[in-house]
């Protein structure tokens, strides 16, 4: 009977927890597990999943002479077909074969470590995957504003903030037509990231030709103009041209049209907010707001407490601790306007976004699972001289993208100034 | 000068027939007319109002800071083009260029406490005016109404449980409100801000806790260590 490998005991502790993996995943707190995996649409092929939508209304609406007059032709309501197909994401972990032996085959130990990778990676992925949420669809995770050596200082408002130490990332130009990476042939890891303060990404290798200006984009992605999940600013967005779900803004340029507001760099006001909401208000009718979450980084938040007119959240916390009934009060729902508030630390700093989650769903082609060949969800590593190395790995892979079936149904306000105490990499001031 | 007393609320019914009804014969018409309550309104109680004042005391213009109002009776200027659409499909009947005064609040059918803002708030006159003038048609039509030159009072909360349902407004629940905001403002920014930061570090920590959990779950009891259960002594 061959000796139990350490691989071995991995895939059994995997198999143990497999089916809380699809629980930790769609834990509904962070923007991309509140849009809903949608019945009509689930699950789709390969194929483009195809959403039809009511572009114009139909029918002719006038006067007409009923004195042997002529009442005129009609019309029909007419279509468009949205399409969106899905997009391949996967997580990969490796154990080392120290985890072996620092829990000397005990399968306590074993169960322990790999409950923590399953459980990091899991909370790693999720966040990398809401990080991919804030973007315009086609993975880019920020603008480079200036290079010293290694460091980048990021461009506000995506700053820092959309990557994590350890992350593999690649440079591509500004117009998202040349990879650096692939023409200088290195891979760049961001050694580490301050997406609080100095909105600096320190990496290991910076290939030949990137200047400011360039952008970063997620690994995977290849060729020029790549396409990503289809986030916030892809949905959102008062664009006249370029493409919504292979559809031509500008065949449509009412209809997809997301209403916006530009606050000019100033700070967040009552009026800048009730011209978003009202602005959804007019298009949908008065009384359709019912559903609207206003989705803002903490910055936002923290900008609309500064205004003086919410309960902040150092009275919820003192609020919600015991339990009576004035108590109550303060461990409901924070909002702006009387509208939801969900923040994130993810969320673009500049900008507030209104969404109806009604219209948004995931067309899923495939569930989060492990990887999975033959059976096997835990794979060696091999070394560079073609022999075993001392390490696992495996997978969390899923497949699925992001589509809005009413672009006019949110609002937006951007161009917001971040209050004070949030450091500005464009300006350098405080 | 303040109305005196807990007025009572006034209901807008909508008609129980569009048109009026043709004599009819036929016994399924002579059904019980039925009534659509269209917009129920309700004024802030006296002592309600007294206690918001005593929180939160009166502006430069001698109005109270904060006060309560029914969701229904605060209407606001809203303009520019409007889409009506047939409420039973949905579809897009007209379209409407002018100046309305609507409900400003989604909540029509809560209590709302409100704080009064400054003018300045909102900047100058013109940049409100530049900010808010929509063109639609060849009209331009500003869309929050006039510049409030008086100031206007903003959103603060909505009385209403964690769950959404309903909670009526009493002094106690109205003063709590505003010494709580009151409090917040005098709160230094930074303290704001760390409030916020060390809320998200407890989530993510939740998070984790949570996902922990979940995966102890999956393994067996006792870590499948035997076990029994012994009787202690004279305890029986």
């Amino acid at each position: 009977m061959p000796a139990q490998a350490n691989a071995n005991v991995v895939a059994l502790q995997l198999e143990k927890v497999r089916d809380k993996v699809p629980l930790l995943y769609e834990r509904d707190d962070i923007l991309l597990t509140m849009i809903q995996q949608r019945g009509d649409v689930e699950k789709v092929s390969s194929r483009n999943m195809r959403l039809p939508l009511q572009i114009n209304p139909g029918g002719k609406a006038g006067s007409y002479n009923a004195d042997g007059g002529d009442l005129g032709r009609g019309s029909g309501t007419s279509y468009d077909v949205a399409q969106v197909s899905p997009i391949f994401f996967r997580f990969a972990i490796e154990i080392t074969k120290l985890v072996e032996y620092a829990t000397t085959g005990r399968e306590r130990a074993i169960e322990n470590a790999t409950k923590r990778e399953v459980a990091n990676g899991m909370k790693q992925f999720r966040a990398f995957l809401d990080k991919l949420m804030q973007t315009a669809g086609n993975g880019v995770l920020g603008t480079i504003n200036s290079i010293a050596s290694t460091t980048f200082t990021m461009a506000v408002p995506s700053g820092a903030a959309l990557v994590y130490p350890g992350q593999t990332i690649q440079i591509y130009d500004t117009t998202l037509t040349t990879n650096r990476n692939v023409a200088a042939s290195v891979t760049t890891t961001v050694l580490s990231a301050d997406p609080i303060n100095a909105q600096t990404i320190t990496v290991d290798n910076v290939p030949a030709g990137t200047v400011a200006t360039d952008v970063i984009v997620h690994d995977g992605l290849t060729g020029a103009q790549p396409v990503s999940l289809f986030g916030i600013k892809y949905h959102q967005n008062n664009a006249t041209t370029g493409t919504w779900l292979n559809l031509n803004r500008a065949t449509y340029p009412v209809q997809l049209q997301t209403p916006r507001v530009n606050a000019g760099n100033a700070a967040l006001t009552p009026s800048n907010v009730r011209l978003a909401i009202n602005k959804v208000r007019k298009s949908l009718g008065i009384n359709h707001i019912s559903k609207l979450i206003a989705y803002m980084a903490v910055e936002q938040e923290h900008a609309w407490e500064n205004l003086g007119i919410t309960v902040s959240q150092i009275i919820k916390e003192g609020g919600a601790s015991d339990g009576n009934d004035l108590d109550l009060l303060f461990s409901g729902r924070k909002t702006m306007s009387g509208i939801p508030i969900k923040s994130s630390v993810n969320a673009d700093q500049t900008r507030v976004d209104f969404l109806d989650l009604a219209h948004w769903g995931r067309a899923v082609l495939k569930d989060i699972d492990f990887y999975e060949v033959n059976g096997n969800t835990v794979f060696p590593i091999y070394g560079a001289s073609g022999g075993l190395a001392a390490s696992y790995i495996f997978y969390f892979d899923t497949a699925f993208q992001v589509w809005d079936d009413s672009p006019r149904t949110g609002a937006f306000i951007d161009t917001l100034a971040r209050p004070s105490g949030y450091k500005t990499a464009v300006t350098g001031d405080w | 000068m303040r109305q005196r007393g807990n007025r009572r609320g006034t209901i807008y019914r909508a008609p129980t027939q569009p048109f009026a009804r043709r004599v009819s014969t036929r016994r399924h018409d002579h059904v019980t007319p039925q009534i659509l309550v269209l917009r129920e309104t309700h004024e802030t109680p006296e002592n309600v109002a007294r206690r918001l004042e005593r929180a939160g005391g009166i502006n430069r213009f001698g109005e109270p800071n904060y006060r309560a109002v029914w969701g229904w009776n605060r209407l606001a200027w809203i303009g520019g083009k409007f889409a009506e659409h047939d409420p039973a499909t949905g579809s897009l009947l007209r379209e409407v260029v002018e100046l309305r005064q609507e409900p400003k609040y989604p909540a029509v059918n809560r209590w709302h406490i409100e704080r009064w803002l400054p003018p300045e708030v909102y900047g100058s006159p013109s940049a409100w005016y530049a900010q808010t003038i929509e063109r639609e048609n060849g009209v331009s039509i500003p869309a929050l109404g006039p510049y409030p030159s008086r100031g206007e009072y903003e959103h603060c909360f909505t009385l209403e449980g964690p769950r959404g349902e309903f909670m009526q407004l009493t002094p106690t629940n109205a003063e709590h409100i505003a010494r709580a905001i009151e409090f917040s403002r005098h709160v230094s920014r930074s303290r704001k801000r760390s409030s916020i930061d060390d809320r998200e570090r407890r989530e993510d920590r939740a998070y984790d806790e949570w996902a922990y959990d979940k995966l102890d779950d999956a393994v067996p009891a006792f870590r499948k260590q035997p076990f029994v259960t012994v009787a202690r002594g004279n305890d029986w």
